[in-house]
């Protein structure tokens, strides 16, 4: 079943939330932890996104790499599979999405939302390709250097301070484009999604694998109130601007003339993620770095059960889209 | 920043026309080794705008040695692969700034890294 248009489902749910304002109501709130939560995520935002957004990752990204290491993505963790550490689950998602893409070889790959360039050097040395990453941190190019630097790769992979919807690269550059969990923070889809295309050589495959919410039923025209006020929570403290669904993405995929689009559902798979998330926050070592880091840290850090109740009620997904670049584009 | 990025580059400003390439204006240049990899350099040559790479090496002072026009039968040669090898990939912009072609606008390089944000009325 494909949901309404993203335009349609994201403009309905913020009319709904005015409308709730307006009237002067109380917001519904998904769970009691929900309306705790916020007065804190919504005191002392940075009101311009992209601030936001360099600025979370400024704060946060030394304690996640502290806990956690060089890649700020979800671990894959399918069922069935023998136990396994959480940075070989990071390991896995980066293999299975490839995987799913069907890459064989890549010469010039661009990863979008780079973080501190853990994907990057991770298929730069898988596929002997060069990299580069963008990201709208100062200080996260400069660790993703240094890190780069040090691990013998300067040669592979550089790193640049830029926008992911105004990306400044000629068009057709890159024969793989990647987006780890960076699709979250794009305001505007369709631009995001095109960009992506944009910058893509024909023939070559476009990787986004982000969170989205549940694919909306023929009937609705925007997730429940409560839903509505549980992703609100969420958003305020990561510096989302907008959700959407996987049948969104698949429609602007299409719509920016790629082809072969494949998607797939990992929520089940990265269920275990966020447990772990949080009983890595909650250890003496979680605690002081949280302290050290910020506010806009901690914030992150008290929204991690709502992401964990988001998924258990069936809301938030995550998702793989992939598709490629044809030799001709059709109109 | 090397020139292999450099030639990767555009100026995305609204409304701007000649957007490629981006003259560099060099601080601070540094040399150092990168991996020799002939296969490399065969695959990425034909991405390669070659008039942008030359004016790049010009102005981070590697043009030295380098032809005026390429082909790919220069690409079976030693001597050539090495040279362009050497500027593509061994000489980086530590301190400087991009400059757009057509409004002079400047992007400033720090630590080898480029800062390309657009600021609201540049989008």
């Amino acid at each position: 079943m494909i949901s309404r248009s993203s335009t349609k489902s994201c403009c309905a749910a913020r009319l709904q939330k005015k409308t709730l304002l307006a009237r002067g109501r109380i917001h519904t709130y998904a769970t009691l932890l929900d309306a705790l939560v916020r007065p804190f995520t919504s005191f002392n935002k940075i009101s311009d996104l992209k601030a936001g957004i360099a600025s979370f990752y400024d704060e946060s990204s030394p304690l996640w790499e502290d806990m956690w290491g060089e890649h700020m993505h979800h671990g894959y963790y399918p069922k069935g599979s023998a136990p396994k550490s959480n940075q070989q689950a990071q390991l896995d998602m980066i293999e299975e999405s490839l995987s799913v893409a069907g890459v064989t070889e890549v010469t010039n790959m661009l990863d979008v939302g780079c973080g501190i360039g853990g994907s990057s050097r991770y298929i730069a040395k898988k596929y002997g390709c060069r990299a580069s990453g963008i990201t709208l941190s100062p200080k996260q190019a400069d660790r993703a250097n240094e890190i780069t630097n040090k691990a013998g790769l300067a040669d592979r992979a550089t790193f640049q301070v830029a926008d992911a919807l105004n990306q400044p690269f000629q068009d057709s550059t890159f024969d793989l484009v990647w987006s780890m969990e960076s699709g979250e923070h794009m305001p505007d889809k369709r631009k995001f999604v095109n960009e992506l295309a944009r910058v893509c050589t024909p023939g070559g495959n476009v990787i986004v694998v982000t969170w989205c919410h549940r694919v909306l039923q023929q009937a609705e025209s925007s997730l429940r109130p409560e839903e509505l006020s549980l992703l609100d929570r969420i958003c305020e403290a990561y510096y989302l601007p907008a959700w959407c669904s996987v049948a969104d993405y698949e429609k602007l995929f299409t719509e920016a003339g790629l082809v072969d689009v494949v998607t797939r559902d990992w929520s089940e798979e990265v269920a275990p993620f966020w447990g772990a998330v949080i009983q890595s926050a909650m250890t003496g070592q979680g605690i002081s770095g949280l302290l050290k880091a910020g506010w806009t840290t901690i914030k992150g850090a008290l929204v991690m059960p709502l992401m964990a109740q988001g998924y258990n009620m069936g809301l938030i997904k995550f998702n793989l889209i992939t598709a490629r670049k044809p030799y001709k584009i059709s109109t | 920043m090397k020139l292999l990025t450099h030639n990767m580059l555009a100026c995305h400003i609204k409304g701007v026309k000649n957007n490629f390439p981006f003259m560099i204006e060099v601080t601070k240049v540094e040399t150092c080794d990168a991996d020799y990899d002939p296969e490399f350099l065969r695959h990425m040559f034909p991405r390669i705008v070659w008039p942008a790479f030359l004016q790049g090496a010009e102005q981070m002072g590697c043009r030295d040695g380098l032809p005026e026009a390429a082909t790919e039968e220069m690409l079976q040669e030693d001597t050539f692969l090495k040279k362009f090898h050497h500027a593509l990939l061994e000489v980086r912009l530590q301190e400087g700034a991009l400059v757009c072609p057509e409004t002079g606008r400047k992007f400033p390089v720090s630590k080898g890294i480029p800062n390309l944000l657009l600021t609201e009325d540049e989008c």
